[in-house]
């Protein structure tokens, strides 16, 4: 996971330089200088989390300058084959705009559809035919 | 939930699988990373208001906060940090429940300490309120001044994210109670909601010290 970590990584000092040169520049305008010095918290957020991971798990095929295709074989990770529950939410989310255009209380029936999609959705791995 | 595999091109000899990253905690991070801009755009706003405001009149309206209250207040959220990672190393155990009576704290499973967390969360949430109320018997509301504006935007923007962290916990909770055998799906599910109050919890100590600490 080195690639990953570096590139992540090396992004955190050109933001500190960018943000520092942009603040002495603009006598530190508020707007800008909070936004870039935050931009090298995010590059760094997931450097940091890329090197931690790195630290917990072997060196993947895709690290290795001769690995091949085959090696990365097996589980790649679990993943929901299909879900009706993002729909549901679309729709809830839809509704709540509908009422901050129309009136408020379209929203409340909104908030509660989104509660059924959300709950739906959440639990839907862990009940019914997937219960474990 | 279906586990998802590539196709080998020839059969697997002595096939070891590759350990690899979690993609739901790096989804995690990268999101997280992205709400850090939107409370950079919280900061940027405060503190161009503050450099337009006359000092004196930012300062009346700033003396209103009540620095020892608001202190309590994040201590007890820092504190549901700590509960919420001891949660995390239940989970890593795959221990939901306890396996000693309630006071017996070193038997805790995921449960109890999520419990906890959530309760200390609540309190975080209601001390907010109690402040909220406080300040707008003072005459600080959202529409009262610019200060007012910004102090309501940046603290009630964080206090909509503790909120969406207490419902995660409870979605944390009814996941946990509903497996018979708690595995990988729910500690996941644990350590990401964890990474998200760790998060908000380092954005409210940012914004704790740039408006109680500075004013």
């Amino acid at each position: 996971m080195k690639i990953e970590t570096r590139l992540f990584a090396a992004l955190v000092p050109f933001f500190l330089i960018v943000a520092l040169a942009y603040g002495l520049t603009s006598k530190f305008e508020p707007v800008g200088t909070a936004a870039l010095f935050l931009l090298a918290g995010l590059v760094g957020m997931i450097a940091g989390y890329l090197a931690l991971t790195a630290r917990h798990i072997d060196a993947r095929p895709e690290d290795d300058p001769d690995g091949e295709i085959s090696q990365g074989a097996g589980e790649l990770g679990t993943f929901a084959p299909w879900s009706w529950w993002p729909l549901v939410l679309a729709f809830a989310a839809a509704v709540c705009f509908l009422g901050l255009a129309a009136g408020w209380w379209i929203f409340y029936i909104g908030i509660g559809i989104s509660a059924i999609a959300v709950t739906g959705w959440v639990m839907e791995y862990s009940r019914g035919l997937h219960a474990h | 939930m279906a586990p998802v595999t590539t196709a080998p091109t020839h059969a697997p000899s002595a096939h070891v699988g590759v350990n690899r990253p979690n993609p739901v905690s790096v989804g995690t991070i990268v999101w997280l990373a992205s709400e850090l801009m939107f409370f950079a755009g919280l900061f940027a706003m405060y503190f161009s208001h503050r450099s337009v405001m006359p000092t004196q009149e930012w300062e009346a309206h700033a003396s209103n906060l009540a620095f020892p209250f608001a202190l309590g207040n994040t201590l007890i959220l820092v504190a549901s940090s700590v509960t919420c990672q001891m949660a995390v190393w239940a989970a890593e155990r795959f221990q939901p429940r306890r396996t000693g009576s309630l006071v017996q704290i070193n038997r805790w499973g995921m449960n109890e300490w999520m419990v906890l967390t959530f309760v200390m969360g609540s309190v975080f949430v209601a001390g907010q309120v109690f402040e909220y109320a406080e300040l707008v018997q003072h005459g600080v509301t959202i529409s009262s001044s610019p200060y007012g504006s910004v102090f309501f935007l940046t603290t009630g923007f964080h206090g909509l994210h503790v909120v969406g962290g207490l419902i995660a916990f409870l979605y944390v909770l009814a996941r946990s109670h509903a497996a018979k055998r708690f595995g990988h799906h729910e500690a996941t599910t644990a350590i990401v909601t964890s990474y998200y109050w760790h998060f908000v919890d380092v954005v409210w100590i940012a914004l704790f010290f740039v408006i109680y600490v500075l004013r």
